[in-house]
């Protein structure tokens, strides 16, 4: 009795991504998987939040690049991707109204986030309840590597983020939330991030920059927090820190509504 | 073949036969040519001497105390395959006899009543207890069951005795039209035996074919097909309870038990169900049909257990079991041919699990919310890419049947530029201001913000289709004319997909004076 109740107790923990795991996902970034201790959790549930409604595209390609992190950190040396061979599928589940005002995943744009087109499936759903449901059944589906789940506002139900928890736990698949707005609802999320755009540091022929992003890791049940500004770089498939050759702003606010003429 | 012709009253006046007697006579009439017609009446206005297709003035004229409606010819249709969807407990083979007939194919589904004069006492006591007036009659041939529930005697006819029915009725029980009843009348011939044996070609030669076309089809000597109201499902399995049953473990364990049944069959011819339809029957008689479908050909019991399972969970309160539900049948509606089940590793394994994922989520959520990404060969940006159902996107969910690869081939020989992450379902229209005419924005304002341009990349010249008017900018349909995209980032890093519809070069100076120039939009954004 008291042998099962251990076990038991053993598998909550593990939901909640507090052991060390040995399955780590790291950032490849010293500093950043040090905060983590020795990376991103799979099997457990991260939330990302834009840093406000315009960050929202920045929030989804910094969730669209934690979900690549598993398959870029397990390639061998010579760094060559597969597509679509050996990678596991994605599903991005959203409310009916978010999809229809921050627009929908677009299937050429993705592969910037190595994600290809063919491991998408897109779920709308009209109620909450169903998201979560959603989410919860495709993160139990072996074929699934990472469920996204955005939600636009609102608090979440803390039971049903923790069922997230033990359903990525049991599978090992990647549980992210991504939220159009910070929110300030208890959760049992191994991580919560606040994202935002950051500049892009301009090339010499005028050329855009990578993409940048103004990072707050503001809840991490493995160690201290952080803010860092990531640089995805697109060939390697992989964050690094923005290099400091310009200065460095607070994580990016949003700034439009000052403007309103 | 048997045929059953049930001859159900099905409008208001045999609903009013239950009410009290203090109620005045009630009839129902409608507009035949120009005149008001009683097209029904009631129990009290039939013992009063008014009878169907009596001129309503008339019928005014007689008992000027009846009360009168018009007849709702819709409302009554609607009844009517309600009533012919409540006999698909008889038999899937049910089709309506308007205005207000039915007619069911009842070969070799008798034996489950016990008969075929059970069958006709079963339905009829239903008929009755909803509170309709009903005739019934069971012949060999269409013609004859109808013939003998109109104008006859109803009652269960045997095969063979379709003359005898006929020959005393009117002309009329042999559904012609009124036209050639009354040019028959004219001549003397009113009665079925008075043209029965007359030498045929007068008769078609003066009267016109149908008339011995009904004649032989009602005799059966010509064959007359039944056109069931719903499709016939090419597999079927049904079961019926003595006691209903209404916990929904019992009707998924019924579901199961059925599912197994259809297994077998499918199996032995090598299908498997695309779309499963659940009907459940309840007690007091009404329906409850739940269809779902499968992005595979599906034959596994426990698997359609699952899948109705969803079905029944996303109902919720709608699911209403009543007093219970007296017969369950389940059918497959499309079957598609299957192989056999393997036993598959890795990648394989994952395919199955995916597809066993889409239709739970198809089941429980609709199939068009559960959804896959399609490249489509066009240069224009929304139609490049298309969302559509899982389920549909081939069999298996097969990566390679959404074209990607072909996309992916493209974009490396033409050098394409970057695609947004996220595509607005349609280009928003923005204030911007640009230092060149056909340059990018130096600044623009989008959903109430200002954005300042910090950098720019571009343009992208999209060509309208080609096919579209090439005529003059304003007679152009904005969706149509040539598109210059840029991507843009503003001073926090906010990153755009941008175009102007038009070029400043086909404008032309009354263009302007009109206040028609090149619009901007937002298409997308980027991280």
């Amino acid at each position: 009795m008291l042998d099962e109740l251990r076990q038991r107790l053993t598998t909550l923990q593990k939901a909640t991504g507090l052991d060390s795991d040995p399955g780590l996902v790291p950032f490849g970034i010293a500093e950043v998987d040090a905060a983590l201790g020795g990376g991103l959790a799979p099997g457990a549930l991260h939330e990302i939040a834009a840093a406000g409604e315009p960050h929202l595209a920045a929030a989804t390609g910094f969730t669209l690049g934690l979900a690549a992190l598993p398959a870029s950190s397990s390639r061998g040396a010579n760094g060559v991707s597969e597509p679509g061979a050996t990678r596991k599928h994605l599903v991005w589940i959203a409310e009916d109204m978010a999809l229809a005002e921050s627009g929908a995943p677009y299937g050429p744009g993705l592969d910037a986030f190595t994600l290809d087109p063919e491991r998408l499936l897109t779920v709308t759903v009209g109620h909450r309840r169903d998201l979560l449901w959603t989410m919860e059944e495709a993160l139990r589906c072996h074929a699934i590597g990472a469920a996204i789940g955005e939600i636009r506002h609102g608090p979440l139900d803390a039971v049903a983020v923790r069922r997230l928890s033990l359903a990525a736990a049991q599978s090992g698949a990647l549980a992210l939330l991504l939220r159009a707005s910070p929110a300030r609802d208890a959760s049992t999320a191994a991580t919560r991030w606040i994202v935002g755009a950051a500049p892009s540091l301009p090339v010499p022929d005028f050329e855009f920059g990578a993409p940048r992003f103004a990072a707050q890791l503001i809840r991490n049940r493995r160690g201290p927090t952080g803010s860092w500004i990531f640089e995805w770089r697109e060939n390697d498939e992989r964050f690094i820190l923005a290099t400091h050759t310009v200065p460095v702003a607070a994580p990016a606010r949003d700034r439009s509504r000052q403007k309103i003429a | 073949m048997r045929d059953a012709s049930a001859f159900a009253h099905s409008d208001s006046s045999s609903l009013r036969s239950a009410e009290t007697l203090s109620e005045p006579p009630l009839v129902i009439y409608g507009k035949r040519g120009n005149a008001d017609v009683l097209t029904a009446v009631d129990e009290d206005a039939e013992t009063l001497g008014l009878h169907a297709g009596m001129a309503l003035t008339q019928a005014r004229a007689m008992h000027p105390a009846i009360e009168a409606l018009e007849e709702d010819s819709q409302a009554d249709a609607a009844l009517l395959d309600n009533i012919a969807d409540w006999c698909l407990r008889y038999t899937p083979l049910v089709a309506t006899d308007p205005p207000d007939g039915l007619l069911l194919d009842i070969g070799g589904c008798a034996h489950l009543y016990g008969g075929e004069s059970e069958l006709v006492a079963d339905l009829g006591q239903r008929i009755a207890q909803a509170g309709f007036t009903y005739r019934i009659a069971i012949a060999g041939t269409i013609g004859a069951a109808y013939a003998a529930a109109h104008g006859g005697r109803p009652a269960a006819y045997d095969t063979g005795t379709e003359r005898a029915i006929l020959l005393p009725l009117p002309l009329m029980a042999l559904r012609l039209p009124p036209e050639t009843v009354a040019s028959l009348a004219r001549v003397g011939l009113k009665r079925v035996r008075d043209i029965a044996d007359l030498p045929r070609s007068p008769l078609t030669a003066r009267f016109g074919g149908d008339l011995l076309r009904q004649l032989d089809r009602a005799l059966g000597l010509e064959h007359e097909p039944l056109n069931p109201r719903l499709p016939v499902a090419p597999y079927v399995a049904e079961q019926r309870f003595h006691e209903p049953i209404g916990r929904e473990d019992d009707v998924l364990g019924t579901v199961e038990k059925l599912a197994g049944r259809l297994a077998i069959a499918l199996e032995r011819r090598g299908d498997g169900a695309r779309r499963l339809e659940l009907t459940l029957f309840r007690t007091d008689g009404a329906l409850r049909r739940i269809a779902t479908g499968c992005a595979r050909p599906l034959r596994n019991a426990q698997d359609i257990r699952a899948l109705f399972a969803e079905r029944l969970a996303a109902l919720a309160d709608e699911y209403d079991p009543g007093f219970g539900f007296d017969m369950v049948r389940l059918a497959v509606a499309v079957a598609e041919p299957a192989p056999a089940e393997q036993i598959g590793i890795g990648a394989a394994e994952d395919a199955r699990e995916l597809v066993r994922l889409v239709d739970r989520l198809s089941a429980r959520l609709g199939a068009g919310r559960v959804r896959r990404t399609v490249a489509h060969d066009s240069h224009i940006p929304e139609q490049a890419a298309a969302m559509m159902p899982a389920q549909n996107t081939g069999r298996d969910l097969h990566d390679r049947a959404l074209g990607w690869d072909a996309f992916r081939r493209h974009r490396a020989t033409t050098e394409l530029a970057p695609r947004p992450l996220r595509l607005l379902n349609q280009p928003e229209p923005i204030e911007a201001l640009a230092e060149v005419p056909d340059g990018p924005p130096l600044r623009f304002r989008w959903r109430r913000a200002q954005h300042d341009v910090i950098a720019a990349d571009g343009p992208e010249r999209i060509e309208g289709d080609w096919w579209s008017e090439p005529a003059s900018f304003a007679r152009q349909q904005p969706h149509n004319l040539t598109r210059d995209y840029f991507r843009v980032e503003d001073e926090s890093g906010h990153r755009f997909w941008l175009f102007r519809a038009g070029l400043y070069r086909d404008v032309t100076p009354h263009d302007m004076a009109q206040g028609r120039a090149p619009g901007w939009f937002v298409h997308g954004t980027f991280a």
